[in-house]
């Protein structure tokens, strides 16, 4: 609708009222402790899954992830060091799974190895 | 009011602000979208990691709905990030099940191939239990078979022997017939040797027999014998008498003597003594002259040695003449004594 204002001034409040909301929204937010400890764990889990060997990109992602995080905690930037969090956590459990993966995948391929050689002794005897 | 009415018309250029915008292709959520809709048509993520699916399939949806809310990129990134590593993380689950699935197949898989051997082994054994039971009932019948065969020969063998006795005993008797044979085959070399003997024998005697004969008939040629179709004719002439006497003469007397030894000589020869005159004088003194004249002759011939069986005489007087009668020669040759040597059985055919 047509108002008695420019163009220029409707981006311009938008921008503040974005920013209204931003501020808004993050003074009401709690402290994401328990997403952090969360976190924290999964790090920890992928780290003896032997994320740093099988997935050290994830593993580091992660690491400074949680550094982030709990500089945005000290800051009080609740918000932030939530969601930087959640990406540690998803970033440590993709590693932790990545290091599981890869370990079961060898162990796959030698029990395929054990078995091809089963077949070939039980045919060569069969001869 | 005008407050109001900017509040809101503020949020509504925020929500407008946010709807207008679609996501570009290359943003976080765009790729969002991308891996979840990948990972949803695997099959493999689907069945082995529903759960971590559907956790990413719940972040993008709250990142869509944040997008479409207008919330901030910053909002709207990190819940696309947080799916995008979520898809990953469900991919990743699906590939460890799938691995661990491989080894507790292959765990199952190597007891299936075991199990699957020690089945063939046993088919195999199995099957080697029924040829061995075959291969004993064939190895039964030919045993059965084999003493048949050993029974058969066993009669055979007693045949054999029977028969290689009866050889042994026919064996003898042709040793026994053989022996025989060789003497026979000595006698008949003995009567062969004998004959041989008789044969040089006989030819001897022939050969004697001929030289007899040449003898005899150069004695007789000697005697001045004549063949005639009675025999060997010797003549003694008138002169070896006396003159109409039957007394032999000394030349009479040696040609007698002569007879003697030739019949002496040839035993088998026998003699015919015929006596002849002239036709000078009556028959009956010429008949009475020539039977006394040949008996003259035997009588000499039995005085010297011959066989009386052998000598025959007969006088026939002027019969006979062998010359004429009407000359003083005539008549002397017809003045004779014949005597007839037999054939070599003795035979003397009449006149």
């Amino acid at each position: 609708m047509n108002g008695i204002h420019g163009d220029r001034w409707y981006r311009g409040i938008s921008a503040i009222a974005c920013a209204a909301v931003v501020i808004a929204g993050c003074a009401s937010i709690p402290a994401p402790t328990e997403q952090m400890a969360v976190s924290r764990s999964a790090l920890a889990n992928a780290a003896s899954a032997g994320g740093a060997e099988y997935a050290p990109v994830e593993m580091r992602a992660a690491q400074e992830k949680m550094d982030r995080a709990s500089r945005a905690m000290d800051k009080e930037e609740y918000e932030n060091a939530r969601r930087l969090a959640e990406e540690a956590q998803a970033d440590a459990r993709l590693a932790e799974k990545k290091a599981q993966s890869a370990k079961a995948q060898v162990a796959a391929s030698v029990t395929q190895d054990d078995l091809r050689v089963l077949r070939e002794e039980i045919n060569r005897k069969n001869k | 009011m005008k407050n109001h009415r900017f509040a809101m018309s503020l949020l509504a250029a925020a929500v407008l602000a946010a709807c207008s915008t679609l996501p570009a292709s290359d943003s976080p959520l765009a790729q969002a979208r991308s891996d979840y809709s990948s990972a949803q048509s695997d099959l493999q993520i689907a069945s082995l990691a529903p759960n971590e699916l559907r956790q990413a399939g719940d972040s993008l949806d709250k990142a869509n709905r944040a997008s479409s809310k207008g919330e901030s990129s910053v909002v709207v990134d990190h819940l696309a990030y947080v799916t995008k590593q979520q898809v990953a993380i469900a991919r990743e689950t699906a590939g460890q099940k799938a691995a661990e699935l491989a080894v507790a197949n292959a765990s199952a898989e190597r007891d299936r191939v075991r199990l699957d051997a020690r089945t063939r082994d046993a088919d195999t054994a199995q099957r080697s239990a029924e040829y061995s039971q075959r291969q004993s009932e064939a190895a039964q019948r030919s045993a059965e078979y084999a003493q048949r065969q050993s029974e058969a020969s066993q009669r055979n063998a007693d045949a054999s022997q029977l028969r290689s006795e009866a050889s042994q005993r026919s064996a003898e008797a042709s040793q026994l017939s053989a022996e025989a044979s060789q003497r026979q085959a000595s006698t008949e070399r003995q009567a062969a040797n004998d004959a041989q003997l008789n044969t040089m024998a006989a030819r001897q005697q022939t050969q004697d027999a001929e030289s007899r004969s040449r003898r005899l008939e150069a004695q007789l040629k000697e005697m001045e014998a004549k063949k005639t179709e009675r025999g060997m004719v010797i003549t003694l002439s008138d002169v070896l008498f006396d003159t109409n006497r039957a007394q032999l003469r000394s030349g009479g007397v040696r040609d007698v003597q002569k007879l003697a030894d030739f019949f002496k000589q040839y035993p088998q020869r026998n003699v015919m003594i015929e006596g002849f005159t002239d036709s000078t004088g009556s028959n009956s003194s010429n008949q009475d002259l020539s039977d006394k004249r040949a008996q003259s002759v035997r009588t000499a011939l039995l005085d010297k040695g011959v066989g009386a069986d052998r000598i025959t005489w007969r006088g026939y007087g002027e019969a006979y003449p062998v010359a004429s009668n009407d000359t003083a020669a005539g008549r002397q040759q017809n003045r004779r004594v014949e005597i007839v040597v037999s054939d070599d059985g003795g035979t003397i055919a009449p006149r």
